[in-house]
């Protein structure tokens, strides 16, 4: 048995025969290997040393004057404003609403205000505020196309003509051909309530834009005569009520198609038109298969009733499109 | 185990052909991207004797297998053969340090250095240090005694040595290409590693690699290598015979014996005679087919028998029950399985290539090369396992108090 202290000799292994690259030994291959190999070393350590040095001199840097980093590279004064729009609003208006004091550097803008101000204005649907170097504020909006207008009038204040949005939001319109407002149906029947400094959002008006589109792309003749359009009874009855140039009072139904109802209002005028003695007062386009109609110079039989809910006399009973 | 590939070179210098694969190795999985091959030059019983001509060939060969492959490089396994190489026996024994005879690392340790520490001769450096299983008590332990119970622990190693000289040329060929030598494999137990099976390997093999010049052997016992050498006798030298016995020049007795060589004497008829070139040039000329043969056969036979004479003791049919397996390029003479199983007196058959190498290097003389790959992984990750468990403060602290 041997001792476990024993002394044990060295035996040589293999893996001290010495590796080194001798030159004389290097074939053309090998000369090559060794020479990209080389090259791709220095490359590293080039890079490495690039890096180290950067690094150094930007710690010397903050060494000497913290503030200096910050400072060497001050931005210049904004000179141009991009407007890119899908709308109407100008660079005159972008100018007017930004305030931009003069001389303001790129870099001390607080974008995220400006885009508050931008979005204070109930035209501008979203806004993208870009600082573009080296001394432009490039500004991207999306703004709100109205469906209606109304007239409000503040307290001790003249009253002013307000646009309404498909979802509701109600703004002072700003750079819209004035033939175009006047195209807008009047909006009735609803409140129209502040908060903070701006008009809450009116309800409902999803649908009313719904109609009003469908009348002008489909009827464009009858949208044209529309006046005035009541929100009165949207929550209560589901019904929307327009009042034309002639004081014609037509109600649509929201559980109605709209076509169908434009359709039957189209036909229910068109077949008026054979009686020209007597004009339609009132047409109720919700209440289903049959329209009950009124017309003017002929009394109800119950003035009572404000609305006939079977064709009976005096009212007509017109024939409608028939259901689907 | 990362799964950042390695590219790992594979080069046997033979002394017929180069060859070298190139392995992409993830940590799991070992796939072979490319190939390439060298006719030798330069290169004699597996040594270099000329060097740029050895050089030259062995770095067109890495050329070849690195743009087949698409890669560079990283490391080389390199395989050794040679008549240089020997091996011999050693054993040690320690009793167990600790009270309770549960045998610790350091019992193992220590014991393995002990049976690993015999002195070489002067310019003599160890290839390869095989162990064979510990023994506790006596009782044959397949894997690591640790923590079992005993008071004597045994282990012996085959230690494979060879020459500094010429272990340090074919180092240098491969420095020569700007690549380091990662491991140096015995070109048998590359090839053996190849042909057998871990079934073969328990119930007991003899692996033969007949080359051109050497021809590697291994034995397997009990699981693992058991004894490994090295006869400087191939191919070449049955050319050799055939060039004298029949007085031509190598090139056509080289044709001879790949068209006509047998392993045993099959022609019954000693008046038949053969072609040397069969094309009815002139110039050509006829040769006794039985002449041939014999030739062939006796130094088959002649060759087999002195690696039965090396084995020694070591070889017994009884403990080889999975027989001889012989690979290389003159396994594919004729009649070899049958000269093996008479002079061994065990089966013998030809060794397969694994069916999941591709059909270009399926070829017994590419074992040794795919080996090697796969048996060089194996053992560096031994040898980072090994290296990563005497790792540690901890380790190190203790064993600066055990030597204190």
């Amino acid at each position: 048995m041997s001792s476990r202290h024993a002394t044990t000799p060295p035996t040589r292994s293999w893996r001290e025969i010495p590796q080194q690259v001798n030159r004389r030994a290097l074939s053309s291959g090998g000369r090559r290997r060794v020479v990209l190999s080389g090259l791709k070393t220095a490359g590293i350590v080039a890079v490495l040393a690039g890096v180290v040095w950067g690094g150094l001199e930007v710690a010397a840097t903050f060494q000497a004057n913290p503030r200096k980093a910050a400072e060497t590279a001050p931005s210049a004064p904004v000179k141009d404003l991009v407007l890119v729009t899908d709308g109407v609003l100008d660079q005159a208006w972008l100018a007017r609403t930004l305030a931009l004091p003069k001389n303001t550097s790129l870099m001390s803008l607080d974008l995220f205000q400006l885009r508050t101000r931008l979005l204070a204005s109930g035209q501008v649907r979203s806004a993208t505020l870009t600082r573009s170097f080296p001394a432009t504020l490039a500004v991207s909006l999306s703004e709100r196309m109205p469906v209606a207008r109304l007239s409000a009038q503040d307290r001790d204040a003249e009253p002013r003509t307000l646009l309404v949005a498909r979802d509701g939001a109600v703004y002072e319109g700003v750079g819209y051909d004035p033939a175009m407002v006047q195209t807008l149906p009047w909006l009735a029947g609803m409140k129209l309530l502040r908060a903070g400094g701006a008009y809450q959002p009116i309800t409902g008006m999803e649908s009313v834009a719904d109609l009003l589109a469908k009348a002008k792309l489909e009827a464009e003749h009858l949208y044209d005569t529309w006046r005035v359009v009541s929100l009165a009874r949207l929550e209560s009855d589901g019904e929307i009520e327009v009042v034309t140039r002639d004081e014609t009072k037509i109600t649509f139904g929201l559980t109605e198609d709209f076509f169908r109802q434009l359709a039957n209002l189209d036909a229910i005028l068109d077949a008026a038109k054979a009686h020209p003695e007597k004009s339609p007062r009132e047409i109720n386009l919700a209440v289903g298969a049959q329209v009950p109609v009124a017309f003017s110079g002929v009394e109800p039989a119950d003035a009572s009733r404000p609305k006939p809910p079977a064709p009976a006399a005096p009212a007509l009973v017109l024939p409608v499109f028939p259901h689907h | 185990m990362s799964s950042r590939s390695t590219f790992i070179g594979a080069v046997e210098i033979g002394t017929s052909k180069i060859t070298a694969l190139v392995g992409d190795y993830t940590g799991r999985e070992l796939t072979i991207i490319g190939h390439g091959e060298c006719s030798s030059r330069g290169i004699i019983k597996g040594a270099v004797v000329d060097f740029k001509a050895a050089s030259e060939c062995t770095h067109s060969a890495l050329e070849h297998a690195m743009r087949d492959a698409g890669e560079r490089i990283e490391l080389v396994f390199l395989a050794q053969t040679g008549g240089h190489l020997e091996g011999f026996y050693n054993e040690a024994a320690v009793n167990v340090k600790a009270a309770d005879n549960m045998i610790g690392a350091e019992d193992i340790r220590t014991v393995s250095e002990l049976a690993k520490s015999k002195q070489l001769g002067p310019g003599r450096m160890v290839v390869h240090h095989i162990r064979r299983p510990f023994r506790v008590d006596g009782r044959i332990i397949p894997g690591s005694p640790e923590n079992l119970v005993g008071q004597r622990l045994e282990v012996g190693y085959w230690t494979v040595h060879g020459q500094e000289q010429r272990l340090a040329d074919n180092i240098h060929v491969i420095r020569g290409f700007g690549l380091a030598v990662d491991e140096l494999v015995l070109a048998s137990l590359a090839s053996g590693h190849m042909v057998t099976t871990p079934e073969d390997r328990q119930h007991g093999v003899l692996a033969l690699d007949l080359g051109a010049g050497t021809t590697d052997y291994v034995l397997y016992r009990d699981g693992g290598p058991h004894t490994t050498g090295v006869v400087p006798v191939g191919g070449s030298h049955l050319t050799n015979d055939l060039s004298i016995g029949l007085r031509l020049t190598e090139g056509q007795a080289e044709k001879l014996k790949l068209r006509f060589g047998r392993a045993t004497v099959q022609a019954r008829d000693k008046a038949e005679k053969v072609w040397l070139d069969g094309n009815f040039a002139i110039g050509d000329r006829q040769f006794p087919r039985h002449a041939i043969e014999q030739i062939t056969a006796a130094r088959t036979w002649e060759l087999l028998e002195v690696v039965k004479k090396n084995l020694g003791g070591a070889f017994a049919p009884e403990t080889c029950a999975a027989g001889v397996v012989l690979t290389g390029g003159t396994a594919k003479l004729p009649g070899i399985a049958e000269a093996a199983a008479k002079v061994f007196g065990v089966p013998a058959h030809l060794g397969e290539t694994p069916a999941w190498v591709a059909e270009n290097l399926r070829d017994p003389g590419n074992h040794t090369a795919l080996g090697l790959l796969y048996y060089g992984v194996t053992a560096q990750a031994e040898r980072t396992a090994t290296s990563r468990r005497r790792g540690g403060l901890l380790a190190g602290v203790k064993r600066l108090f055990a030597s204190a």
